[in-house]
């Protein structure tokens, strides 16, 4: 038996558009225990290395559809939920992306279910390394 | 005493499996049959993708119920979330939260479950406004009685007043064995350990919990705004006075967690179950650590299944094992948990 898996660690990397490096990527599952509609996940916070990114650079990705944070908050198509027990995919814009070597991460998920009296705030943390 | 109690396991109970990808849906259910039980409950957002819409397809019905009855397993309780929160920037209005209880009540008569459970935020008149519907689908719901709350309460009154006044039969209770426990699960207590808690600090809690035991929980009262309710609860149940302790002894943030999460936990007299018997659907057999000898350190099985077989009951003892939130820095093994919970309601059942 072994700790649970909240990152893919084959999942981080850096994304480029048109030859440029535009940021860097990773993938993670929820920590709740059931799939959620994507409006009710308010936020992933992202610190890598001490390092805050802005809520507006920040997206999430499931089933091939991509949303940044406040887009997210509106839907509600039971095709683009966040299944349980699966990645999701964050990009987070940066200009150059992360450098190659080791880097350590801290999101936060902040998951809103309607019946409980306060959000679900999961801390998430590992290392990890950027080829 | 012989007994019509039938054993039922909540897939809820193989998430950590699930969610590593060690089992599927039908997986699951192979666990379940396995054990021996008869009944099998579903938290259709756990796992159905792409919940609702695949319930609406003929062909994955039809696929549940060939799984069924390879299985030999009978629906027993279908879990409902009335998502009434889903836009952040308001509440469901009445009549949308009461058709979003409708689909649900629909979705789980489709797949063959006879009750809902509900949960304690879903507002009295959203109820109220389905039990028609409830009636004409021949589903039940049932309100799930989770700590801190409980039966023979002024919360429950509310709506004992609401079943007296409409006389519905598709109205009642789902009681949590989370409500019997006699001590806080040592898993918990262990994790504490691991985190650094002191042996003084836990000893304050673990003390503070006995207390409240023997001299009887103060029941939570009836309030829409649960967190009022629940932070008014811990007050009166002693809650400042062991963290002021825990804080004088030294306590760091294993110890707080530890004695904070003491109060997710609760004892009811297992009486409470005789005198509401005729509204209670079906039960969550909540546990956290069975161990090889196939005892609970937690929740007292043997005396709360006495009740449950004094008071006749005919219904579902629903496994929902929930002591892997523990386990995760360690590794989880809710296979072997099922199967020694369901052993140990085996022999309270037919002893």
């Amino acid at each position: 038996m072994a700790a649970r898996q909240i990152y893919n660690p084959d999942g981080f990397k850096n994304i480029a558009e048109d030859g440029k490096v535009t940021g860097f990527q990773f993938q993670f599952k929820a920590q709740y225990y059931r799939g959620i509609t994507l409006s009710i996940l308010h936020n992933i916070s992202v610190n890598v290395d001490g390092e805050d990114f802005p809520r507006e650079d920040i997206s999430i990705t499931v089933n091939g559809e991509t949303f940044t944070l406040d887009q997210a908050l509106t839907v509600v198509d039971s095709d683009y939920r966040w299944e349980f027990g699966e990645f999701a995919a964050i990009t987070v814009k940066k200009e150059g992306g992360l450098a190659a070597g080791k880097h350590h991460i801290k999101s936060v998920q902040l998951i809103v279910p309607s019946y409980m009296p306060f959000p679900i705030e999961a801390v998430c943390e590992t290392d990890f390394v950027i080829e | 005493m012989a007994s019509d109690i039938k054993r039922s396991i909540s897939l809820y109970s193989y998430q950590d499996e699930y969610y590593d990808g060690v089992l599927d849906l039908e997986g699951c259910l192979r666990e379940t049959a396995k054990t021996g039980t008869t009944g099998v409950e579903l938290l259709a957002e756990q796992m159905i993708k792409k919940f609702p819409k695949p319930i609406e397809d003929e062909e994955f019905r039809a696929h549940w119920f060939e799984m069924l009855k390879k299985y030999n397993l009978t629906p027993s309780c279908y879990d409902a979330f009335l998502e009434n929160r889903i836009y952040s920037n308001r509440t469901l209005s009445l009549g949308e939260q009461v058709n979003m209880m409708k689909r649900d009540l629909r979705l789980a008569g489709m797949l063959g479950f006879p009750v809902i459970r509900t949960l304690v935020s879903t507002p009295m008149d959203v109820i109220e406004g389905s039990l028609e519907y409830a009636e004409k689908v021949n589903v039940k719901i049932g309100l799930e009685v989770h700590a801190p709350f409980s039966l023979n309460s002024g919360w429950a009154d509310g709506y004992m007043e609401m079943i007296n006044r409409t006389g519905t039969k598709y109205f009642g209770f789902i009681p949590d064995m989370g409500i019997f426990c006699k001590n806080i699960p040592d898993v918990l207590r262990d994790k504490a350990r691991r985190q650094g808690a002191s042996e003084e600090c836990l000893k304050i809690v673990d003390d503070a919990y006995a207390q409240r035991v023997a001299k009887g929980f103060v029941k939570i009262k009836y309030d829409l705004d649960l967190g009022k309710a629940n932070m008014e609860y811990r007050m009166a149940n002693g809650m400042k006075e062991m963290m002021d302790a825990v804080e004088k002894a030294g306590g760091g943030p294993a110890d707080m967690m530890y004695a904070g999460t003491s109060f997710t936990y609760s004892w009811s007299d297992p009486q409470d179950i005789i005198d509401n018997i005729d509204y209670i659907f079906h039960t969550h057999a909540k546990f956290y650590n069975v161990h090889e000898d196939y005892v609970e350190t937690a929740v007292a099985i043997p005396e709360v299944v006495e009740a449950y077989k004094k008071a006749g009951y005919t219904g579902f003892l629903s496994s929902e094992y929930e002591g892997g939130e523990h386990l995760r820095d360690v590794g989880v093994d809710s296979i072997e948990q099922c199967r020694r919970h369901q052993e140990a309601l085996r022999r309270a059942i037919e002893s």
